[in-house]
């Protein structure tokens, strides 16, 4: 006879045991009347001991909330920059929409001038947005040139201080820096927003986890 | 079709105590008293267990959830709720009565006060009194083992989070308050 498995009686009577271990103990149990006999008598413990009452004449569930609410500490809420970030976090797609919409507005505006001032339309307007000082210092027949005149007037006034955004928009490479630009930008942005996304994504699944893992828990405690 | 509803339940009930944990771990008091309210008979029955007395065991649950709404935050969902909040009410009970004494002189304890009707037998309430004592003169450590194990289902693992004990240490110590209760509840187990 195999030596006997007290020691790993109670694991056994607990569902505790696995593998190998579980089928020594079932195999020794088989043949080995004693450890059976110390089974029945775990099993009749965990009878007797369910005999022991529950606490009795509890405070009212309501009551003990109460005191329970009454002695509770104040504990500090979270930092306020910690909740400044959630709610930041929460309005990234929406702060991505608006740089989006912005970049575009100010490439189809840019876009418009540029076209504006290629057909010689309200060159005097541009010349009087963009460069007040140069129409001040023209003589009343040179007012009513247009810009690119004004322009040819002064070539290297345009090359100093013309706006950058127009420079840019103005070159001529194979598909145009406006085009570029736009591209770049709008990769960047959508970049962030699927970044945010898959974030958010896995934020979702963590939670749905958790919920698993309680549910599991709720329905292990249930049975 | 049940089971479809129990676990469409289920998962309502995990996600609202989630949800409460969540408002709670931001400070919201009265999402916690939710808590309380779900917990309260646990906690107070495992104290009770450990410690004998209902007063006690009350005070001292009082005092876990205290202690659980100023950790609070620390809380991570990847064991239950349940079983973290007996853990901090088991250390409660422990510390309690490590201050007074290391074994309960259980002569010195109230008897248990009970809501059973008259179809209850004296037999009964003796044995169960009987019980009682047996489990409150083992030494404290075996006790929180032995009643986690057999008064709230946890499983090893489980007790040894709780405890913060190795698994072996959770098996000896189960073995020896089951060979301690053999030895005093005999009588009552040769009946069975």
């Amino acid at each position: 006879m195999t030596q006997h498995v007290t020691a790993w009686l109670g694991a056994y009577h607990d569902g505790e045991l696995q593998g190998l271990r579980l089928r020594q103990v079932e195999a020794h149990l088989a043949h080995c009347a004693t450890c059976r006999a110390d089974l029945e008598s775990l099993r009749a413990l965990a009878a007797l001991l369910q005999e022991n009452p529950a606490a009795a004449n509890l405070t009212p569930p309501e009551r003990f909330v109460a005191q329970v609410g009454l002695r509770l500490p104040r504990r500090p809420e979270r930092p306020a920059w910690q909740r400044g970030l959630e709610i930041g976090w929460q309005l990234v797609p929406l702060g991505l929409l608006g740089a989006w919409t912005f970049v575009q507005a100010v490439l189809v505006v840019a876009g418009v001038v540029l076209l504006a001032l290629q057909m010689g339309l309200g060159g005097d307007v541009m010349a009087g947005l963009w460069y007040p000082e140069l129409v001040e210092g023209l003589s009343a027949p040179q007012q009513g040139l247009s810009l690119s005149e004004i322009f040819n007037l002064s070539e290297a006034s345009l090359n100093d201080v013309g706006p950058l955004m127009l420079q840019l928009l103005s070159h001529r490479g194979p598909l145009g820096w406006g085009f570029t630009l736009n591209l770049v930008l709008t990769g960047v942005i959508g970049l962030l927003y699927w970044s945010w996304l898959a974030s958010w994504w896995a934020r979702r699944q963590h939670r749905q986890r958790q919920v698993q893992q309680h549910i599991r828990h709720l329905h292990k405690l249930n049975s | 079709m049940n089971r479809a509803r129990s676990e469409t339940l289920a998962q309502s009930a995990a996600e609202t105590e989630l949800e409460l944990i969540t408002q709670a771990q931001q400070g919201d008091r009265r999402a916690f008293g939710e808590l309380v309210r779900c917990h309260r008979e646990g906690v107070v029955n495992v104290v009770y267990r450990l410690c004998g007395d209902v007063n006690l065991a009350e005070d001292a649950a009082q005092e876990a959830f205290i202690r659980a709404w100023q950790h609070l935050t620390s809380y991570r969902p990847r064991s239950p709720f349940r079983n973290w909040v007996y853990r901090i009410a088991t250390n409660v009970a422990l510390d309690s009565l490590r201050r007074e004494r290391e074994t309960v002189d259980i002569d010195a304890l109230p008897l248990a006060t009970s809501d059973e009707g008259p179809e209850a037998t004296v037999e009964s309430k003796e044995r169960g009194e009987r019980v009682r004592q047996a489990v409150l003169a083992l030494p404290s450590a075996s006790r929180a083992v032995l009643v986690l194990r057999e008064y709230e289902g946890l499983s090893y693992r489980e007790i040894a989070d709780t405890l913060d004990i190795p698994i072996g240490t959770v098996m000896s110590r189960l073995n020896y308050a089951r060979n301690r209760l053999r030895q005093s509840l005999a009588p009552y187990l040769e009946v069975l």
